[in-house]
This record gives structure tokens, sequence and C-alpha cells, in this order.
């Protein structure tokens, strides 16, 4: 709590102050996001898909987590429970103590499109969420001036969004979601319909950017270069109901840059990474094979 | 070689340019010559030179200005009132699903009847009074609003939708800024079609029975045999229509204004 309360960035929640209901007494500190035997499960035309199937997980503050696994993995629908924009069929999904079930300001999303709003200057879409949630004019715009100069794009602050590149696009989506200063940042494949290059800088950016921010990130990629670049643990996903087969921590020193990429231990953590999925990909597979 | 294929090309785009300018000339210089020839009757068919003095007269007579002040206020508030109705309750009924399942049942059966057909009733319900008229364009012009809104509203995309959601965006702004600007392409091009509906309405509800008008005045020329009367009203009405679509049609793409 003390420690915590020496980052301004991520305020302490008034109402555990003020509640104090004595955790069960551990030295572990205490999970943000809370995932207890989640399930969710989909209507379709021809009955019913299990999304995601009993999952349970922790993510403690500051932690970098992704997770990884073949797509129609059930991931996405994950990360939209922790955004509260998906409703739990069954099971629990918390984060900072309060169960999710609609979206929150203190929880920022980054989707694999920037979805910008078009009629926006970069400037007002990072204003947009001050602004919603009640701050001044000039304090909002001063929250964006900020961010704009963190994400390098002090020129085109009056530019509207489909004068950008897809990278800048993605920069202003991410500097929009850090506007409401979000103790959790949740972050759907962002680089995902990026070029190579580009996605290659993003990353670098975003660590960068992580060391400033001190929000919680989970980050859902199926990259898995990516997840152990970015990541202190990735959770590896199998399909077809999804469930989290592995949680590897990726014991690799900080601050990295794609130089890790040749390190052999991140050479090993990645072979044990591909091999897992290559083998659910496989057995996903046949059992689609099965059904048709 | 290549000078002369650009000479060629910049001769057939001034010839064109030309041929587009004599267009209107021509025409009405055939019109006056077939109407003098004696080959049809110049009392039915009179010559553009006639219409001209007609229109003057018309303007000289002060009842001009009347008769198009009288129109343009018809066509200019019943389309306000038709446009911002659609426009609201196509927000409504494209955002809420029970609303549409209440309302779009009977907007769609009400949507296909001619605005003319209501003429008889609107007559019995409001006599030959300004209510009527109103009433006729906004009736016109409404249901298309309400369809272009209410498609634009279901095609906003849903990314945008989240983001604005993820954001904390509070319910009223996320109608009022997020849909309604997430709609607006389609919103444009629906009242664009209601400025052209808001004249065939206009017609309906003066041929109905009205004391000034362009179209007012058409009819009465009629009735008096003042063909060049009549056919002065129809360029007049042809010109005001003409202006308001290409007024609309240069507000419009500065409405869209991220474009």
């Amino acid at each position: 709590m003390v420690a915590m309360m020496h980052n301004p960035l991520r305020p302490t929640s008034p109402l555990r102050l003020v509640d104090a209901v004595p955790e069960p007494s551990s030295a572990v500190p205490e999970a943000i996001i809370r995932v207890e035997d989640l399930s969710i499960v989909f209507d379709v035309p021809r009955g019913e898909v299990i999304a995601v199937d009993r999952v349970s997980l922790a993510v403690m503050p500051g932690e970098f987590v992704s997770l990884v696994g073949p797509s129609g993995c059930g991931k996405s629908t994950l990360l939209n429970a922790m955004a509260g924009l998906e409703r739990p069929f069954e099971g629990e999904v918390t984060v900072a103590g309060k169960p999710m079930l609609a979206p929150r300001p203190d929880i920022g999303m980054v989707f694999q499109q920037p979805h910008l709003f078009p009629w926006k200057s970069v400037r007002r879409n990072i204003a947009h969420g001050p602004r919603a949630l009640g701050k001044s004019k000039t304090e909002a715009l001063r929250i964006a001036d900020d961010l704009i100069d963190m994400i390098g794009l002090t020129k085109f602050a009056s530019a509207y969004p489909h004068t950008l590149s897809g990278g800048m696009q993605q920069r202003v989506a991410i500097a929009r979601a850090l506007a409401n200063q979000p103790r959790v940042l949740l972050m759907d494949e962002p680089f995902g319909a990026l070029d190579a290059q580009t996605r290659a800088v993003m990353q670098d950016n975003l660590l960068e950017l992580r060391d400033r921010i001190n929000a919680t990130i989970v980050f859902v990629t199926h990259d898995i270069d990516e997840a152990i670049l970015l990541s202190d643990r990735v959770l590896i996903m199998s399909a077809g109901p999804g469930r989290i087969l592995r949680d590897l921590s990726v014991d690799l020193p900080r601050p990295r840059s794609s130089a890790i990429l040749t390190d052999p231990a991140y050479l090993a953590l990645k072979r044990d990474c591909l091999d897992l999925i290559r083998t659910e990909g496989r057995k996903a597979f046949e059992q689609m094979e099965a059904v048709t | 070689m290549s000078t002369g294929g650009h000479n060629r090309a910049t001769m057939a785009g001034r010839l064109s340019v030309l041929v587009g300018a004599l267009s209107v000339p021509a025409f009405v210089g055939v019109w006056e010559l077939i109407a003098r020839s004696r080959i049809v009757n110049a009392v039915l068919f009179p010559p553009p030179s006639t219409v001209a003095v007609a229109v003057l007269d018309w303007i000289h007579s002060g009842q001009f200005f009347g008769d198009l002040s009288a129109s343009l206020f018809r066509v200019t508030v019943g389309f306000l009132i038709g446009t911002t109705g659609g426009i609201m309750l196509g927000v409504l009924t494209g955002r809420f699903r029970l609303l549409s399942s209440l309302l779009s049942p009977l907007f769609h059966i009400l949507r296909p009847i001619p605005p003319i057909a209501f003429v008889p009733i609107v007559i019995l319900w409001f006599g030959l009074s300004e209510a009527g008229k109103l009433f006729l364009v906004v009736w016109g012009v409404f249901f298309t609003v309400w369809l272009a809104t209410h498609i634009g509203v279901q095609k906003v995309d849903r990314g945008l939708i989240r983001a604005a959601l993820m954001l904390g965006t509070p319910r009223r702004q996320m109608l009022s800024e997020i849909i309604l600007l997430g709609a607006l392409p389609y919103i444009v091009v629906g009242l664009r079609t209601a400025v052209s509906i808001s004249f065939y309405t206009l017609v309906a509800a003066e041929l109905a029975g009205a004391f000034a008008g362009i179209v007012y005045r058409i009819e009465i020329a009629q009735q008096n045999m003042q063909t060049g009367q009549v056919m002065g009203g129809l360029a007049a009405l042809g010109l005001l229509s003409f202006v308001a679509d290409r007024s609309f049609a240069a507000i419009a793409e500065r409405a869209v204004w991220w474009r």
C-alpha cells in the first residue's frame, strides 16, 4: 500500500482505504486483475460455442502479461471480459477488487484497429476521455498535448486521423487510452495490422512507454516473439474451448530491445512456446476436421 | 507527336465546353423558331420571348416575390421540421431495438405511399390552411430522412462505439456525438434526397388549393389560358429547386468536414 502510494499515476482506490477489509494475510501482494473460473459462451446458429472455458488467472500490479494462442482461441474474448465488454457466463472477473460488468474509465483499451474518431483531430481524440470524465477543456487539452509529445506526434496535433499512417494512428490510439490514466491497459493485437518494420518500431516504443506510465498491461497477440520481447509473463492458450495451457515467466533482463531476439535464453523459451502451440494447433485442426 | 496529341486533347476539351455553353441558348433559339413558325399554336406553345415578358410582368406586378416567399416558406419550414424529426427518430430506432420493433414496421408501411395521395385527407383535416401544406412537405421529407438516419446509425463502426465506451463516454454524448457524427455521411445523403422531395410535395400542396405560391400561380395562369405565365412559373420552379439542390450539395460537402 505504502509503496503504491509513491506512484501518483496509480492512485489507490479510496474505497479500499475506507472499507479496509483485511485481506487474508499473506506476503503475496494483491492481484489487480483476477479471473476466477471464467467461462464465456456464445450463441451461434447451430448451438453454442464455448469461447472461454473455466479460466483462472491473476495479474499483479505493474505486470506486463501476454495472452498468446492460435486465432479463435478466445484470447480476445478473455480480454474483452477484463474490459467489461463481455459478460461472464460463469465465474467472475475483478479489476482492482470490483467485478467487471461494464467498461470502466480506469481500464484503458487499445484495439487491433485504431478506431479513432474520424471527426476529431489527433489532439481532440486524445482529449476525448478526460472530457468525457468531466475535466475542463483546458485541462483535457493539456493532458493531450503532454501525451502527443510523448508519442512524438507534436507536428500532427491538429491533423485528422485519415491523414496519418497506420502506425501513427495506433500511437494516437494508445495515447488516447492513456489519457484517462488507466491502472490497467488492455491491448488486443494492437500491432497486428501493421507491417513488420512499423511493428518493430512500435514494440520498442511500447517498451519505453511502459517504463513511464507504470500501468498494468495485458497484451493479446499471436506473435510469440512479440509476447516474449514485451512481457514479464506469457500465458499460452489452447483453442476450442479456450483454456490457459501454460504460464511462462520471461526472466530476461530489462530494459529490453529487439536485440534479445537472438539471446539463447530467449530462443529456449520461444522453442517451448512454439512446441506447445504447434501441438495445440494440430489438435484444434483435427477437431475441426472431425466436426466437418 | 506528343504535343500534337496534347493539342488535340485540349481542342476536344474546349469544344465540349463551347457546346456545353451553347446548349441552353440553342434550345431556347429552336423553341423560339418553332413557336413563331406557325407550325404549332402559339397560344398553347408560346415562344420564350413571350414567356420572358410574362415573367417580367409577374415580377413588376409584385406578385412574384409574394409567391416566391410563400413557396420558399413552405419548403424550408417543412424541410426543417421533417428532417429534424427524421433524424431524431432515426437515431432512436437505429440505436434502440425495442423502439425500432415498435416503429419500423409502421414507417415501412407508410413510407411507400406517395405523399400526393394524402392531399384529399389533408384538405379534410386542415382545409386550405398553411398547416396542411406544411404537413404534406413534412410527411414527404420525414420518411426518407428517417430511413437514411436509421441505416446510418446501424452502420456506425462498432469499434468506435466500443472505443468511446472504454473512454467513459456518457450515454448522452454517445448518442449526440459518436452515433450522430458516425451516421452523418448517410444522413447527408438522405437530406439531399429530401431537398427534391420537398419540392415535389410543394407542388402537390399548392395544387390542392392555396392563396399564393409559385405553383399556385401556374395553376391560376392555366385557368386564364396565360400559357406564357405557366411556362414562366415552371422555369422559376426549376431554377429554384436547381439552386436549392446545388447549394445543399455545397453545404453537404462541408458537413462531413473531416473528409
